[in-house]
């Protein structure tokens, strides 16, 4: 038996559900790092799913749902905070790395404590766009007095024949994304791009930018890969973190 | 990167006739990875019925089941913007989150399951439902063509794992037979499957 036969059985198996708690355990956490590995498990889950098409359909509890909402009422309203622990922790991280990536962390530092305008009613608020979870591609940052915001790509290079175009979702402007704005060139946007948009709808919308034909979507809504961010308040960092 | 900024062209309202279930699904995932409360109650109203049957199935216990399949529900909410319609169907990943949720507390906590004698009779009897069938028909008629290829004994030890969590000591208990004997069975069986299913 090759490697590779070893890699499908232990996949195969994985979906199966028959290896240990251990072995499981193993799995999850390799696959994360190992494509190879995790190829393989995703392909047998397709596989095997229309066995799951014998399962007698079972109508929870009624009050399911409403516990499912509660618990990610209260994860939510800790992840504004625990975002920006994380960010630090990124941040540290960073500047213990390579050159390249500590220029980037000064990007992220300078952004994260400048407030723009000091007589500002409320803090910057300040959106982070990653790629894959693991380094911001770009920071967006937000002055909800003024309304002005300032677009810094972090690890994100210009892309030939390509546009990065930036995206706000909001429950009061529909379903759908509606574009912020197609970024220039350098990667920066028109401050004022965001100014017809009142601070509360700001505070609660979701940003995304997405890799787009040069110039922008033909079509008005995103069609290529898009990365998100929410906004969260730059504040209790500020102290922390003044340069 | 994620797709759930793409535009769906097929357009998730509910009240939309014309899109497919799975066109449904995908849109509605969408909007959940932007944090649309309402298209998370529709997402879980038409999907909730099949991830609570499938994880009750495999741990067999209702206040068990509820804890996982909440968990499942917070997970799809958080990771909506992974998903990736190109690589699977928005309903096997869901079920995917579930049934992982299941076997892994199952695995942890093996003594909390109240062992049930007719698992095997039970599974055998139970019709997949008409939607079911419907939805993944063409892909459920080759597996099942190839299942009826395995020897009985090895498609039973299939499904009972599959289907209700059954474990290689499970299975050994069960079959009377050493557990490696029960692993090399079950990797013959899924390598002929996957021979059978290969175009």
């Amino acid at each position: 038996m090759t490697d590779h036969d070893d890699l499908d059985m232990l996949a195969a198996e994985f979906v199966l559900g028959t290896l240990d708690a251990h072995e499981r355990e193993s799995v999850a956490h390799r696959r994360q790092h190992d494509t190879e590995l995790d190829a393989l498990i995703r392909a047998w889950e397709s596989r095997l799913a229309p066995l799951g098409d014998e399962v007698k359909a079972i109508t929870p509890g009624p009050d399911l749902l409403a516990r499912i909402e509660r618990r990610i009422e209260q994860m939510e309203a800790d992840t504004g905070e625990a975002r920006v622990i994380r960010l630090r922790k990124r941040l540290r991280y960073w500047q213990w790395g390579t050159g390249l990536a500590t220029a980037a962390a000064l990007v992220m530092a300078i952004l994260l404590v400048t407030p723009f305008g000091r007589e500002a009613a409320e803090p910057p608020f300040v959106a982070v766009f990653q790629q894959n979870d693991q380094q911001p591609a770009f920071m967006l940052t937000v002055d909800l007095a003024s309304q002005r915001l300032n677009v810094q790509p972090v690890t994100a290079e210009p892309l030939p024949d390509k546009s990065y175009q930036l995206w706000i979702k909001a429950d009061p402007l529909g379903p759908d994304p509606r574009s912020v704005g197609v970024l220039n060139d350098d990667l920066s946007l028109d401050p004022t791009a965001l100014s017809h948009y009142d601070s509360e709808l700001l505070k609660n919308a979701t940003f995304g930018i997405s890799v787009e034909p040069a110039g922008g979507s033909p079509t008005g809504q995103p069609t290529g890969p898009a990365i998100h961010g929410y906004l969260y308040p730059t504040e209790k960092e500020a102290g922390q973190h003044r340069l | 990167m994620s797709d759930a900024f793409r535009s769906s062209t097929a357009r998730d309202d509910a009240s939309s006739s014309d899109s497919s279930p799975t066109d449904r699904l995908n849109g509605l995932l969408q909007r959940v990875a932007f944090k649309d409360r309402e298209a998370f109650a529709q997402l879980y109203a038409a999907t909730s019925s099949k991830l609570y049957g499938t994880v009750l199935c495999i741990l067999r216990h209702r206040g068990w089941t509820d804890d996982v399949v909440q968990e499942a529900y917070v997970s799809i909410w958080q990771k909506a913007g992974q998903f990736d319609a190109a690589k699977a169907s928005s309903i096997t990943w869901m079920v995917t989150i579930a049934r992982n949720g299941a076997i892994d507390e199952l695995r942890r906590h093996p003594a909390r399951r109240v062992e049930r004698e007719d698992a095997l009779d039970d599974v055998a009897s139970v019709e997949p439902t008409a939607q079911a069938r419907l939805e993944t028909e063409q892909d459920a008629r080759r597996l099942y063509a190839c299942l009826d290829e395995l020897e009985k004994g090895r498609r039973d030890m299939v499904r009972l794992a599959y289907l209700d969590g059954w474990s290689r000591a499970d299975l050994a208990t069960h079959f009377d037979q050493p557990v490696n004997t029960v692993k090399t069975w079950l990797h013959r069986a899924l390598k002929q499957l996957k021979g059978c299913l290969s175009p």
